[in-house]
């Protein structure tokens, strides 16, 4: 039987993961300088505080750029590792799978939009769902800032609240309900029954 | 053997152990059935929790909360196809396909059977291991303790995932988050960038609640859910057929799943895969695996518990995790002043004895639990995620802050939380990351120990028998998959050139 095989393509890399080992390879060069500023080996010739970053951030370094290398000439995505002996596992699986269910094709689980779209379980399409992610850690993140005036719990329901409405479309009286119960519920566990002094902030209220 | 079994059975039936074992094993179960929620996610949130409890109940707590997930994740890749942990991704193959052929219950009732079997099997064998193995690891010097500690560095990055180059960079990664602070043994801050918060360094507990609480949540609002598929009580009746199909495949499973475990690394995954690949080999079914054969639940789901009581003989008696999850409950040890090691053999036997007889009670309870609520637990599955999520940012922010009693933890773990989410996102293993966060103190301090021993060289590593063996295994766990790939790649070219 003739070879049908042809071999294929380079890897075209996502400009995200090539950014992201860049910033790693950075980290690393970083670490190393560092490092090298707090002493590579003492005076006695033995380790010194600077080693271990030192050799860390080489390496983070040096995989980074190996990584980076893989990325443009490998020629499939696919990397060496244990779990690669038992790749085929699961394409087999898959396979038998397909053959059982010929005609298997399964539906977006919250159905599909006018655009024709797929929606998850949320209703959301994949776009929506990013921009959700950034969302609640935007609101996380104006939360913590809160905690000095809030306090922690009032902070933390407030984000509570703010995700329910904001992000998940939630009815106002839902949201109430749904944060005053968590709000109750970690008052009484953090508070009273493990006597934790959680910050008041500047309001003084809980 | 017998005496520190009853020592142990004395410390674990106490009333108060007893219900902290059901609690953790009920609130294990559920946190494995959640999507998004995996047993390493459980273990970080809920550590805080039990900071005011006696040590040995709150590890039994958090040991529950462990191999409960175990369990239940097997019930979100059998209804949902959407496994908790990666160790259940193979489920989702012939468990999910049960489920679509009107086996849901029947497959919820194999996998909770060859848990059980593989629980209590695996633990005898953790047993019968972990005294010797602590003994043996008495004599070890700080030369064998450095090379050790290279070898479940090694071994985890070459498990945790399908790019090892990730893994090695997610380690020193790791290694260089646990070097914050004034080091151990110096005196100089490092990487503190003048703020005080950070020269006692970062709590570990804070950045693993940030990668495995935060992190993991959030990107599973990115991926999105499944409905469930229906399982009902009476479905769960198991036939004799299925059931005499199932036992040789879990018993396989077993043995597999447990010498995987015992390597210091996340060998869980890729003892579910061989497992499934061994049936798919020797089974007398092997035709019918993919369309939904019990082989396929049985075999997997046995190897991937016997891995997790397998994983805490490294972590015990070496006090080198030999899991993700086993490295967040390192963390509880020491959280607790406690660290793992064959001195805590020693020192802390009630509470070694009682944390491992309690296994024996919580799997009862499980598989008690499991086998007739099986669908209540699967009710868990119709929680609205947009509920369930926000309570969990909730209470890892408040947990965060019950660890160090200050703000600066909440600011850990949000940085973490973005680390996670991207590391997710971007297909980076959290495992290694883990593990060298927890092991980088006690590879600098091993560092420093063997460079003072060898007069200012390492070299004096290799001089010794035990480390020198240890290091040549460290670098064969790393070669090995290159060379495999190079094997297989030539394999290959061989065939294609024997058709043409």
């Amino acid at each position: 039987m003739p070879d049908t095989e042809q071999a294929p393509t380079r890897h075209r890399p996502a400009t995200a993961d090539v950014v992201g080992t860049l910033v790693l390879a950075g980290v690393g060069v970083y670490a190393t300088v560092a490092g090298l500023g707090y002493g590579f080996t003492g005076d006695d010739g033995r380790v010194g505080p600077g080693f271990l970053p030192v050799v860390t951030g080489a390496f983070i370094a040096g995989a980074s750029l190996l990584e980076l290398a893989r990325m443009f000439l490998a020629r499939s995505p696919a990397a060496s590792s244990y779990m690669a002996s038992v790749e085929h596992v699961e394409e087999d699986a898959r396979a038998a799978i397909q053959q059982a269910h010929p005609d298997d094709e399964r539906p977006a689980p919250g159905g599909r939009n006018a655009a024709g779209e797929e929606l998850d379980t949320f209703g959301r399409t994949h776009s929506q769902r990013n921009w959700a992610v950034l969302q609640i850690f935007g609101i996380l993140l104006v939360a913590i800032l809160l905690i000095p005036v809030l306090g922690l719990l009032l902070s933390m329901s407030l984000m509570t609240f703010t995700i329910f409405v904001a992000v998940e479309g939630k009815r106002w009286l839902t949201a109430l309900l749904a944060t005053a119960g968590a709000f109750a519920f970690f008052y009484v566990f953090f508070a009273q029954i493990l006597g934790i002094p959680l910050p008041t902030g500047m309001l003084g209220i809980v | 053997m017998i005496d520190n079994l009853l020592l142990g059975l004395e410390t674990a039936v106490t009333p108060e152990n007893l219900l902290f074992c059901l609690l953790g094993v009920v609130l294990g179960t559920i946190i494995g059935v959640l999507p998004g929620l995996g047993s390493a996610t459980g273990v970080a949130i809920l550590l805080p929790v039990t900071l005011t409890l006696d040590p040995i109940s709150a590890l039994i707590m958090l040991a529950g909360i462990y191999y409960g997930s175990q369990y239940g994740a097997s019930t979100s890749s059998i209804l949902i196809s959407t496994p908790g942990d990666s160790s259940s991704v193979v489920l989702t193959l012939d468990g999910y396909q049960m489920a679509r052929n009107g086996r849901a219950g029947a497959a919820l009732a194999i996998a909770a059977l060859s848990s059980f079997l593989a629980a209590i099997l695996s633990l005898i064998g953790l047993i019968a291991l972990a005294q010797p193995i602590a003994r043996w690891a008495l004599n070890f010097g700080p030369p064998e303790n450095l090379a050790i500690i290279v070898l479940g560095l090694a071994t985890i990055v070459s498990f945790a995932g399908e790019n090892m180059l990730r893994g090695i960079t997610m380690a020193a990664v790791g290694l260089l988050i646990s070097m914050i602070g004034v080091a151990s043994g110096f005196t100089t801050a490092r990487f503190t960038f003048g703020s005080v918060n950070l020269l006692g360094g970062l709590e570990f507990v804070a950045v693993m609640i940030g990668i495995f609480a935060v992190g993991e949540v959030l990107h599973q609002i990115r991926r999105g859910g499944e409905h469930p598929i229906r399982a009902r009580f009476r479905d769960l009746l198991v036939t004799r057929e299925e059931l005499g199909r199932s036992v040789a495949p879990a018993l396989r499973g077993t043995g597999l799943g447990f010498v995987m475990g015992v390597l210091p690394g996340a060998g869980a995954t890729l003892a579910t895969f061989m497992s499934y690949g061994v049936e798919k080999q020797v089974s007398k079914f092997r035709h019918l695996i993919g369309k939904g054969a019990p082989e396929g639940v049985a075999g997997p789901e046995a190897s991937n518990n016997a891995a997790a009581n397998a994983s805490f003989i490294p972590t015990l008696t070496l006090g080198i995790p030999g899991s993700g999850t086993t490295a967040v409950l390192l963390g509880a040890f020491i959280v607790f002043g406690l660290q793992p090691g064959p001195l805590l053999f020693e020192q802390q036997p009630d509470l070694v004895w009682g944390l491992l007889v309690s296994f024996f009670f919580g799997n009862l309870i499980l598989l008690v639990l499991n086998l007739p609520l099986a669908p209540v637990f699967a009710q868990v599955l119709r929680i609205p995620y947009s509920y369930l999520y926000p309570m969990v940012l909730f209470i890892a922010v408040v947990g965060a802050f019950a660890l160090g009693n200050n703000t600066f933890t909440i600011w850990v773990v949000f940085v973490a939380g973005l680390l996670g989410y991207f590391m997710k996102r971007f297909d980076f293993p959290a495992a290694p990351l883990v593990l060298g966060l927890v092991l980088g103190p006690l590879l600098e301090r091993a560092l420093v120990q063997t460079s003072a021993l060898g007069g200012g060289s390492l070299l004096i590593i290799f001089e010794r028998p035990l480390s020198a063996v240890l290091m040549v295994a460290a670098l064969l766990a790393l070669a090995a998959p290159f060379v495999s790939a190079v094997l297989r790649r030539y394999r290959r070219t061989n065939r294609s050139r024997i058709d043409t």
